[in-house]
């Protein structure tokens, strides 16, 4: 089932509507972001997905992560947390 | 045969003590507002831009006519055809912004013309109303026969019955602001906070700037509604003065509420014309200058005289004047096609000028710039792939001003998600979050256009949620000014190839 969450990429200008997928990593979903944003923010390989103040751990899922519809989650750049 | 100064206060103060009704049967608190106090608390009531019924045709009548006179001599398409193509579309802007959020006024003003609570202000707000009509037919009479030369202009009419993003927060603005308002939140919301300030912004900085940009129409036709506003806007005062002496917690409430909504308006309508749309060598302030000259110190300076502090929001506020509209900008840029006026890229010497205006953020700034300017390198310029050069996700809007989630920086947007009651809202800053808590009632039922668009009211698809839902055409929607063929575009990319 998709998941609408609120996104916002370090670098951006704009939060955007990001449609997750229970099923998939963190990972993935950081990697969503930085595409949708791509056009604004040049693409960086190092970076963390913060959910409630928190580093979440890449390799999990998005249901593992705790993440619920209309959340907030950030992309930012690796260790800046 | 009386003086002037006999014949006004006998022409203006005409109320007399009801008899055979009760005061709070003419007068409602729900539509005169709170306060509701007795009139004896009001008959002092008095501005100090006194006028008669002749007075105001004849004075009505030479400005006209002199825009008219203005508009023969000038105002032929051939003459407008000449204007910078940037500066165009800031005139698309306010073509569309301006004439029918003015007829709203007319509905405020028409109110306090029966619910205020004295007959001078009475008076002074049939007038507003007679004013607020002529700011609607002006801009429509010089604007809107453009359609036939760039149907971009059709917004001029058209803007409010869309449902685009832009008009949705406006219409949130407007209809709370003017059409739904008692007669005292209208005085201190309209007349003192968006009148006395804002206005200066755009009918006195940015004539300044049409001048410079040679639109002498433009100039002539804010200028000439700029009269009016200095005129109406003085019913503010004495009402605030009042209502002051009763309820000062109330007062500050109603001036902190507008003058952060009013800002999150015009920190769009004028700062996107005065820092982008005109050319640079017509720039002589930057949209913050502005600010600081026409708002800044005289708001404060007003808050001083009648003993109210600061908005607990002012560093906030201060911060915003440095990046907030540069967000809305880069954002709008890279979704052009939600809207309906077209952009441009700043080059190279207007990035060193917004460096110098704006240094504390700029460098965030300029590197999504450089982003965008390496995606038309990398695509190549033209018509055909202006939308190889847009952004494809849905934007994210706030739930109290309904503009997008662009505030903070771009290393740090402060966009806020909250849940009450089981629903969720997001606000793109603390001030908005404040407002919507102040007055839930007033606002938790609006659907933003997220939320639309996840219930199915709205298509979630960009193409459809354009044409069906914005009521965008192909041809209207906003593009590049030049489909992304800039000189120092082209230069810059043979420099590395």
């Amino acid at each position: 089932m998709s998941i609408p969450l609120y996104g916002f990429l370090e670098g951006d200008t704009v939060g955007l509507l990001v449609l997750a997928e229970e099923a998939e990593t963190v990972l993935d979903l950081a990697r969503k972001l930085q595409d949708a944003a791509n056009i604004r923010v040049a693409y960086k390989d190092r970076i963390d997905l913060v959910y409630n103040g928190r580093a979440v751990d890449p390799g999990l899922t998005v249901a593992q992560a705790g993440l619920q519809a209309l959340d907030r989650f950030d992309v930012i750049w690796k260790g800046k947390l | 045969m009386l003086t002037r100064e006999e014949w006004l206060p006998l022409a203006r103060k005409l109320d007399w003590d009801y008899t055979y009704v009760r005061e709070d049967e003419v007068f409602p608190q729900v539509i005169s507002g709170h306060p509701w106090l007795p009139h004896a608390e009001w008959k002092d009531w008095e501005e100090s831009f006194k006028t008669s019924y002749r007075e105001y045709v004849d004075n009505q009548y030479e400005k006209d006519m002199a825009v008219y006179a203005v508009r023969d001599a000038i105002g032929r398409l051939e003459n407008i055809q000449k204007l910078a193509a940037p500066w165009m579309n800031s005139l698309k802007v306010h073509a569309a912004a301006l004439p029918l959020a003015e007829f709203t006024g007319v509905i405020g003003s028409l109110r306090g013309a029966r619910f205020g609570r004295d007959s001078a202000w009475r008076t002074m707000s049939t007038f507003g109303a007679l004013d607020e009509y002529r700011h609607t037919q002006i801009p429509l009479l010089i604007f809107h026969p453009l359609v036939r030369w760039d149907s971009q202009f059709d917004w001029a009419h058209k803007f409010y019955h869309t449902n685009n993003w832009f008009a949705i927060a406006a219409r949130h603005f407007f209809d709370e602001l003017t059409l739904g308002q008692n007669a005292i939140e209208f005085a201190i919301g309209a007349n003192f906070v968006l009148e006395t300030g804002f206005t200066n912004l755009q009918f006195v900085g940015l004539a300044s700037l049409a001048r410079e940009s040679s639109d002498h129409i433009f100039e002539r036709m804010v200028t000439s509604i700029q009269t009016d506003e200095a005129r109406h806007a003085q019913i503010g005062h004495p009402v605030l003065a009042v209502v002051m002496k009763h309820d000062p917690e109330y007062v500050q409430y109603l001036l902190d509420k507008w003058f952060w909504r009013s800002w999150r308006l015009f920190s769009i309508l004028t700062g996107l014309s005065t820092d982008y749309l005109t050319a640079l060598e017509q720039r002589a302030y930057s949209f913050k200058e502005f600010m600081e000259e026409w708002i800044i110190d005289q708001y404060l300076r007003t808050l001083d005289e009648f003993g109210l502090k600061k908005p607990w929001y002012w560093d906030i506020f201060e911060d915003e004047l440095d990046i907030y509209h540069h967000m809305i900008y880069a954002s709008a840029y890279t979704y052009r096609a939600t809207l309906w006026f077209n952009f441009v890229i700043p080059s190279p010497a207007e990035r060193k000028w917004l460096r110098q205006k704006y240094p504390k953020y700029w460098d965030d700034m300029d590197a999504v710039w450089e982003q965008v300017a390496e995606r038309w390198r990398a695509i190549g310029p033209g018509a055909a792939n202006e939308l190889a050069v847009h952004g494809t996700a849905m934007p994210t809007f706030c739930d109290l001003c309904q503009l997008p989630l662009s505030a903070g920086t771009p290393r740090n947007n402060t966009a806020k998600a909250f849940a009450q009651d089981g629903r969720k809202y997001i606000f793109c800053s603390e001030p908005c979050q404040w407002i919507f808590l102040r007055e839930p009632e007033r606002y938790a039922n609006h659907k933003g256009l997220v939320k639309r668009v996840l219930s199915g009211e709205a298509p979630a698809q960009l193409p459809n949620l354009l044409t069906e839902y914005f009521r965008l055409t192909p041809d209207t929607w906003g593009k590049d000014v030049y489909h992304g063929a800039y000189e120092w575009l082209a230069a810059q990319k043979a420099s590395t190839t």
